[in-house]
């Protein structure tokens, strides 16, 4: 199966509630579990949060948007997110140690839990990041 | 998301409603950490959460930490299946007090 759905939205954390209705309605056209789907909405909204939490850390408003692809190819699942917060520097992007048992610092972590691959492309025209997440599915 | 708080004895209990992300966390810390600072044991029911992100896992952590902090305690109970998904991915079903 083919899909390639996309949608962008203000760069705001009342967006992330849009994120995951825009996320649920895009899964419920492919054949997945429910398992599978809640996973894979986690990690894109847990993306979407590190774009409002982190690219744009200290900024109390923007008219900027982000937009999310959400597209399938036969079995493998790409979700690109883009935006023009503050440069993402990959190497920067850490997670905490699980064992250091403090608020904050696990989206990452989440998303690679779920996802296959998470990679910051230099192809994007207009954007300042965008970050790629794969799964086989 | 939305909230209901009642009183039984040195126990208060928080029922959350709806889904806990980045936009909910304030009002979910301002509606239970004044209770935990209290000294009061609180019981934190989220049998309505159906879904919660790692904003909401950090107001667990943050929350059972002042209680440790204050001498009482955070429980979590009546948890979703797929919030309880979320705890255990990030390895906090230990951590936790979880009923």
């Amino acid at each position: 199966m083919n899909l390639s759905e996309a949608k962008d939205f203000p760069v705001n954390t009342a967006s992330l509630k849009e994120v995951r209705v825009f996320s649920r309605e895009t899964f419920e056209k492919i054949n997945l579990s429910q398992e599978l789907k809640d996973e894979l909405v986690l990690a894109i909204a847990e993306a979407a949060q590190n774009i409002v939490k982190h690219g744009y850390k200290g900024v109390e408003e923007t008219t900027d948007r982000m937009e999310i692809k959400i597209s399938l190819n036969d079995s493998q699942l790409e979700i690109g997110f883009y935006d023009k917060g503050k440069p993402v520097v990959p190497g920067n992007v850490q997670h905490r140690k699980l064992d250091d048992i403090k608020p904050g610092g696990l989206g990452t972590f989440f998303i690679k839990q779920i996802m296959d691959g998470a990679v910051f492309k230099k192809d994007q025209e207009g954007w300042v990041n965008h970050l790629v997440l794969t799964k086989k599915i | 998301m939305t909230y209901k708080v009642t009183e039984e004895g040195n126990i208060s209990t928080v029922f959350l409603n709806g889904e806990i992300d980045m936009d909910v966390t304030e009002k979910a810390k301002e509606v239970i950490l004044p209770i935990v600072e209290s000294g009061k044991e609180v019981h934190l029911n989220l049998k309505d959460v159906s879904y919660m992100d790692s904003s909401g896992i950090s107001v667990l952590i943050e929350s059972h930490q002042k209680a440790l902090e204050k001498n009482t305690k955070v429980i979590v109970k009546e948890v979703s299946k797929s919030v309880l998904k979320v705890i255990m991915m990030a390895k906090l079903e230990q951590i936790l007090n979880l009923e």
